[in-house]
C-alpha cells in the first residue's frame, strides 16, 4: 500500500468523518435536550438529501440554497417528529418514544419510496471538481467543501449555544429539566427546538452526503443513525463536541479499515467501535454526568 | 354452571386444536403460505416477547439470533448431511449460545444503549454472514436446503411444511407458558417491573437476564431454523434490521409481556400485508401509522399488561406495587378468549 493512497484514504475519511459528526451533532444534541434517544435520524438524512436534489433540479445547481433548503425543511420535519413522537411521551418511559420513532423512520422511508421512487437519483456536477495538490495531499474542491461546511455549522451551533438567549434555555433544560421549568423556561417549546436544530443539521449532513457520493436513495439512511449514535457514544450520548470528535474518529476508522481489508466490511467496523464501546464505556469520556447507561 | 362452562373451555380448546391441524385440508394453497408466515412469525416474535415482554430488556437486534440459527441450521444440512431433525436443536443451542454472548455485557447496560448494542450486534452477525463466503456463500446465500422427510413423507410445500411450523409453535407456546409461571418467569418479571427491587428480595438479577436472554434466543435460532427449509434458500437479506423492527413492531402492536400478545399482533400485522396487498407499497405505511397510533393509544399493545411498565407507568419503589404486579390482572375479552383456547 503506498503512502499517497493511505493520505487519500485519510482524506476522505476526514471528509466522510465530519459529515458523520454532523449528523451525531444532531443526534447529541437531540439526546441531551429531549432526553429521549432517536431513530428517525437516518431517515432525516435522507430527506434532506431529496430535498437538496429537488432544489438542484428546479433552482439549479447552487450550493447554499440547497443547504437552507434542506435545513429549513428538516426543521419542519422536527417539529412535526417532535409532536408526534415525543411531546406525549416526555414523562413515560422511554421504550414508548423509541418504537414511537421506529414507527416514524418506517412511514419516512415508505413514504421516500412512494413519492421519490425506489431507484438512485444521481446528484451530478453540482459542482465541478478540481482537484488541489498540496505535497503528498491531493484535496478535492467537493472535500474542502464539505469540511468547510460542516465547520460553518459547528461554528454558529457553538455560538448559538453560548452566546444567545435559545442556547443558555437549551443548556438549562439539557442540564435539568425540573429546575429549567422552575425557573420559567418553557421546557417542551426549548425540548421542540433542540430537536428541530438536531434534525436540520441532520438534514444539512444529508446535502453533504448527496454532493459527495453524487446520488440520492431512500435507504441511504439505514445505517446512518446507527453511526451517529455509535459517535455520539464516545461522549456518553450527549456531550456535543465529543459526538463531533466521535464522528470523525469513525470516518477515519472506516477508511482506513477499508484501506486495510475491502469495502464490503465499511459497516462492520462502526458497529464493531460501538459494540466496543458499549461494553468497555458506556457512559463515554465526556467529564459530564451524563445519562444512566 | 360450572359445568357448561368447562364443556364450553374444552370444546372451544379442542375445536380450535382440531380446527388448525385440518385447516391446510380445508384452504387453498396460497392461503397456507399466509398461514405458515404467520406460524414463523409467531414463534419468533414470541421468542422476542420473551427477551422484551417478560424482563424488560431492550432486544431490538432479534434478527441477529434468527440469523444464527438459519444459518446453522442451513450449513448443517446442505455442507454436513445432517438431519433436519437432529440439526434443529443445535441451530436453536447455537442461538442461544450468541444469546448468552450478547447478555454478558448488556448486563450493566439498559434502555436505549442496550437496543443500540442489540443492534450493533445484529448487523454484525448479518454481515459476517454476508462476508464470510466459503462458508455462508456471501451474497449468494445457500441454495438448495431439502424439505425434511417425516418418516418418508416429503414435507415440501407450504400445507405440510404448515404441520411442522404448528408442532413447535405448540411447543414454543407450552414450553413457554411454564417457563413463565415458574420461579423463572416470575423472577423476569419482578426484574422488568423494578430490578432494584427484585435485587434486594433475593434475585439474582444477572444470572435471570443471562437465562432470559438465552431463552429468547434460543427460540429465535429455531425459527430461523424452521425458515431455512420452508424457503429452501436464504441468504442474508432475511436478516436485516428492518425484518428486526418489523418483528418488533409485531410484539409491540400486540401486546408486550402476554403469551397472547405476539399471536395477536402477528397475526394483524400480517393479514394488514397481505389484505392491503392491492394497495402496493402503501401497505407499509399503514403499518408505520399502525404502530405509532398504537403508542399514542394503547402502548401496552392489544392485549398487553395494563398494569406494568410496558403500559407507559412509571414504577413506585413502594414493594406493594411491584408484587401486585406480578399476579395477572383480570385480562380483557380478548384476552380471555386467547387465555381460554390457549391453557
Amino acid at each position: 500500500m503506498t503512502s499517497a493512497y493511505f493520505i487519500s484514504q485519510l482524506m476522505n475519511g476526514l471528509c466522510l468523518g465530519a459529515i458523520y459528526a454532523l449528523i451525531a451533532l444532531g443526534v447529541a444534541v437531540i439526546i441531551g435536550i429531549v432526553g429521549f434517544a432517536t431513530f428517525t435520524q437516518g431517515e432525516v438524512v435522507m430527506m434532506g438529501a431529496y430535498i437538496s436534489f429537488y432544489v438542484f433540479l428546479y433552482g439549479g445547481n447552487h450550493v447554499i440554497p440547497g443547504i437552507l433548503g434542506s435545513f429549513i425543511a428538516t426543521w419542519v420535519l422536527g417539529m412535526i417528529i417532535y409532536k408526534i413522537c415525543y411531546a406525549r411521551f416526555l414523562d413515560a418511559p422511554e421504550h414508548i418514544s423509541l418504537i414511537c420513532t421506529i414507527g416514524f423512520s418506517m412511514l419516512l422511508k415508505n413514504i421516500a419510496l412512494i413519492f421519490f421512487g425506489a431507484d438512485k437519483k444521481p446528484m451530478l456536477n453540482v459542482i465541478k471538481s478540481i482537484n488541489y495538490h498540496f505535497g503528498p495531499i491531493t484535496v478535492s474542491n467537493v472535500q474542502l467543501l464539505i469540511l468547510g461546511t460542516v465547520l460553518i455549522l459547528v461554528l454558529i451551533l457553538s455560538f448559538v449555544f453560548t452566546k444567545t438567549d435559545w442556547g443558555i434555555r437549551l443548556k438549562a433544560v439539557s442540564q435539568n429539566r425540573e429546575a429549567a421549568a422552575l425557573i420559567g423556561i418553557d421546557v417542551e417549546k426549548t425540548a421542540m427546538i433542540g430537536n428541530s436544530i438536531g434534525c436540520a443539521l441532520a438534514g444539512a449532513a444529508g446535502t453533504l452526503i448527496g454532493i459527495y457520493y453524487q446520488s440520492c436513495y431512500p435507504t441511504m439512511g439505514a445505517t446512518l443513525s446507527m453511526k451517529a449514535f455509535t459517535s455520539a457514544t464516545l461522549g456518553g450520548l450527549t456531550s456535543v463536541p465529543f459526538a463531533a470528535l466521535g464522528g470523525i474518529l469513525i470516518g477515519i476508522i472506516e477508511n482506513i479499515g477499508i484501506a486495510f481489508s475491502s469495502a464490503s466490511f465499511r459497516d462492520m467496523f462502526s458497529f464493531g467501535f460501538l459494540i466496543l464501546m458499549l461494553i468497555f464505556k458506556p457512559t463515554g469520556f465526556a467529564r459530564k454526568r451524563s445519562v444512566r447507561a | 354452571m360450572m359445568e357448561i362452562n368447562m364443556i364450553k373451555k374444552y370444546l372451544l380448546k379442542y375445536g380450535t386444536a382440531m380446527l388448525l391441524f385440518l385447516l391446510p385440508l380445508i384452504v387453498s394453497k396460497s392461503i397456507m403460505t399466509v398461514v405458515c408466515s404467520i406460524a414463523g412469525y409467531f414463534i419468533i416474535a414470541g421468542a422476542l416477547n420473551s427477551i422484551n415482554g417478560y424482563s424488560g430488556q431492550m432486544c431490538f437486534g432479534i434478527a441477529g439470533f434468527y440469523c444464527v440459527g438459519a444459518y446453522t441450521m442451513a450449513i448443517l444440512m446442505n455442507t454436513f448431511h445432517i438431519s433436519f431433525w437432529i440439526a434443529l436443536l443445535p441451530s436453536g443451542i447455537m442461538a442461544a449460545f450468541a444469546g448468552m454472548l450478547v447478555a454478558l455485557p448488556t448486563l450493566k447496560l439498559r434502555g436505549m444503549f442496550m437496543a443500540m448494542l442489540t443492534i450493533g450486534f445484529s448487523e454484525v452477525m448479518r454481515m459476517i454472514c454476508l462476508n464470510w463466503t466459503s462458508v455462508t456463500g456471501g451474497t449468494m446465500g445457500i441454495k438448495g436446503i431439502k424439505a425434511p422427510l417425516f418418516f418418508g413423507i416429503k414435507t415440501s410445500g407450504a400445507s405440510r411444511y404448515y404441520y411442522i411450523y404448528l408442532v413447535t409453535a405448540l411447543l414454543f407456546i407450552f414450553c413457554t407458558n411454564r417457563v413463565i409461571h415458574s420461579r423463572i418467569g416470575r423472577a423476569w418479571m419482578a426484574i422488568r417491573e423494578d430490578d432494584m427491587a427484585a435485587r434486594s428480595l433475593g434475585v439474582s438479577i444477572n444470572l435471570y437476564k443471562i437465562l432470559n436472554f438465552m431463552y429468547g434466543a434460543f427460540w429465535a435460532g429455531i425459527a430461523g431454523a424452521l425458515l431455512a427449509p420452508y424457503k429452501t434458500y436464504i441468504d442474508s437479506s432475511y436478516f436485516t434490521l428492518d425484518e428486526g423492527f418489523n418483528i418488533l413492531s409485531m410484539v409491540i402492536i400486540g401486546g408486550q409481556g402476554t403469551l397472547a400478545g405476539p399471536m395477536v399482533g402477528v397475526v394483524i400485522y400480517q393479514l394488514l400485508v397481505e389484505g392491503l396487498r392491492f394497495t402496493g407499497v402503501w401497505r407499509y405505511i399503514g403499518c408505520a401509522v399502525l404502530i405509532i397510533a398504537m403508542m399514542w393509544l394503547r402502548p401496552q399493545g392489544m392485549v398487553g399488561d395494563s398494569d406494568s411498565v410496558l403500559a407507559g407507568n412509571k414504577t413506585v419503589r413502594t414493594g406493594s406495587n411491584l408484587l401486585s404486579n406480578l399476579h395477572w390482572k383480570t385480562p380483557g375479552p380478548i384476552r380471555k378468549l386467547i387465555i381460554s383456547v390457549l391453557y
